[in-house]
């Protein structure tokens, strides 16, 4: 079945990518970057999510029939921990290169060519 | 013994990257050695497993927690896994060694954490059963890549880095995307599974999946047009890291790709998505050593060539033939090796010379003869003169390339490979015909390993057998598949 929760993620990568490839300045490619991820994450967790079901928790009236799968939950979480360290490191990375080049538009930060 | 204790290859470097500030309060060099050992304990566990496995001829099974997959997580450690297991091992504890005179710049702590997670990394792909912590994996291997890759801390290396984190996030969220869609059309992550259950998926859905799963492995295997960010990164990283970029990390991310595509041979669209591979692959070959025939450094050079060979391999593991993955396996072994030593050696004459120019290669033959020797090996060997290792390799995929039927595909990977001559002869010729200088001491250290790695080039060359037969186990470790299905104890849950 396809759900609308499927073209609110694919948009969103969208937008991210149209960020990543078009955009000058590396603070808003790295946001691009993000929100690319965070489409990823939506799509992972409409995958596993299932009309009228309540989440994961095992509390009363609720068994396992009646709740949606965990997996992708627990997948999500880790995928949005890999997400910041990568962000936090291409911040810093992008403090190194604001140092050395006194820029942030990529089309003047090309000293490595050919 | 147990084989639990293969567990140790993830866990040991995963503890000891912990410990180094504890090492960092006793001394500088402290945090060095550690390294070392470290590294070496690595190599002893590595290559316990490889007698392990290639004696009793079964892969160990490593089942996290006693969960039994699906359900639990499990390592499969096989005839392939154990022998590239050991390579990282070894390629690891030499650039240690390495370290010790190539990287001065401070924190060396840090270096050390990130060096050991990026050893992890490697290992972890290589043995991993399930395809998100594949994943998880991969990104272990991608960020302290980055990390690794900055930490000269120039202008460049900063650029270089940059260029990296931008691809390997797209590629990480192209891959997760395909992870979603396979788990949601078969509702499992677990590897064998998923070749169990691979005939009933949807072949527009698997195709799709597995085209996204390999362009989000092609920015850690340097396939073409993904491979922007690799001849900057291997230029400004610690040349150590260059060593180990092209040794391991992209070998792990062929072979996840290789395992991936053949765990998904039963689907309807297979054909299409190697043909795709192959196009990439073949276009990876020849762009590469286009480029790489006007550098003017030479490290950036050899990363071309690198990302060539690399090229060379994917073709071979697009082929969906036995004969194709085991010549691939053959040349990932005897690249390793060449570029390992031709790393090493450029490496090593940039820290005594002051940089990777060509000018600097000018009399080397005659400052540096040690070391300008083992270049020539290398530089020989790469281009695929007979009685060097690669060429037994490079045979062996055109020949499963043509038995195919992509004879256009060979004769592009032939014609580059004279472009990859007439580049290689004239460094040949830079080093021993032109300019003139003193002999400088070079390091015992150092010329050993290059010794030992070029005796490895020149006897595989000569005698291939051996590790030819090594080279096909791991191949059909790759490709067969129901093999592999019926090595992993399944619980009879989920389908």
């Amino acid at each position: 079945m396809i759900s609308v929760y499927y073209f609110g993620a694919i948009a969103l990568i969208l937008i991210g990518l149209y960020a990543i490839l078009i955009k000058r300045n590396l603070l808003k490619i790295l946001v691009g970057l993000s929100i690319m991820e965070t489409g990823v994450n939506l799509l992972l967790i409409s995958i596993g999510y299932v009309s009228g079901k309540s989440a994961p928790i095992l509390s009363e009236g609720i068994g396992p029939s009646q709740a949606v799968d965990p997996i992708p939950q627990a997948l999500v979480l880790t995928a949005i921990v890999i997400g910041v360290a990568t962000t936090a490191m291409a911040l810093s990375v992008a403090i190194l290169i604001y140092e050395k080049y006194g820029t942030l538009n990529v089309e003047e930060i090309r000293r490595l060519r050919g | 013994m147990n084989g639990q204790y293969a567990s140790l290859l993830i866990a040991l470097p995963l503890i000891s990257a912990f410990f180094v500030p504890v090492f960092k309060g006793i001394g500088k060099n402290a945090v060095r050695y550690f390294l070392i050992l470290v590294t070496a304990l690595q190599t002893g566990i590595a290559a316990w497993v490889f007698k392990e496995v290639y004696t009793t001829g079964q892969p160990i099974i490593v089942i996290a927690g006693g969960w039994k997959p699906p359900v639990g997580i499990n390592l499969y450690i096989g005839h392939f896994a154990a022998l590239f297991v050991l390579i990282i091992a070894v390629v690891s504890l030499f650039m240690a060694v390495f370290s010790i005179s190539a990287v001065k710049t401070e924190p060396i702590d840090k270096y050390a954490m990130l060096f050991l997670l990026l050893m992890l990394g490697a290992t972890g792909m290589i043995a991993t059963g399930d395809i998100f912590n594949l994943f998880v994996f991969m990104e272990i291997t991608a960020i302290s890549a980055y990390a690794l890759t900055a930490y000269n801390k120039t202008g460049e290396a900063a650029e270089a880095s940059m260029k990296y984190i931008i691809l390997g996030g797209i590629g990480s969220s192209f891959f997760l995307i395909g992870v979603a869609l396979i788990y949601g059309s078969l509702g499992t992550l677990n590897m064998a599974q998923i070749a169990q259950l691979a005939a009933t998926m949807n072949p527009t859905v698997a195709q799709v999946g597995l085209a996204l799963i390999i362009f989000g492995l092609a920015v850690e295997a340097e396939i073409f047009p993904l491979n922007a960010w690799a001849p900057d990164a291997y230029q400004a990283a610690p040349h150590p890291i260059t060593v180990m970029f092209s040794a391991f990390v992209v070998k792990a991310a062929l072979y996840a790709m290789a395992r991936l595509i053949y765990l998904m041979s039963d689907v309807g669209s297979w054909n299409s998505v190697l043909r795709m591979l192959i196009i990439m692959a073949t276009l990876t070959v020849v762009v590469a050593e286009l480029a790489a025939l006007r550098q003017k450094n030479v490290k950036r050079m050899i990363a071309y060539s690198s990302i060539a060979q690399v090229g060379l391999i994917a073709l071979a593991f697009a082929l969906g033939t036995q004969a194709g993955v085991d010549a691939g396996v053959f040349h990932m072994i005897n690249h390793a090796v060449v570029k390992a030593l031709l790393f090493l050696a450029v490496g090593y004459v940039a820290i005594t010379l002051g940089g990777a120019e060509v000018e600097n290669f000018k009399g080397l033959g005659k400052k540096m003869p040690r070391t300008a020797f083992a270049i020539s090996i290398g530089a020989i060997a790469t281009v695929g003169i007979p009685l060097f290792n690669v060429f037994w390799s490079k045979v062996r995929i055109i020949l499963a390339t043509i038995d195919v039927g992509y004879t256009w595909a060979a004769v592009l990977v032939l014609s580059a490979s004279v472009v990859e001559a007439v580049y290689y002869f004239r460094l040949l010729h830079t080093i021993w015909f032109e300019g003139e200088g003193e002999k400088i001491n070079e390091s015992f250290v150092i010329g050993l390993m290059m010794l030992f790695l070029a005796a490895l080039v020149v006897v595989i060359g000569v005698y291939p057998d051996y590790v030819w037969e090594l080279a096909r186990k791991a191949g059909e470790d790759i490709f067969n598949v129901t093999q592999y299905v019926k090595n992993v104890p399944l619980m009879g849950v989920g389908a």
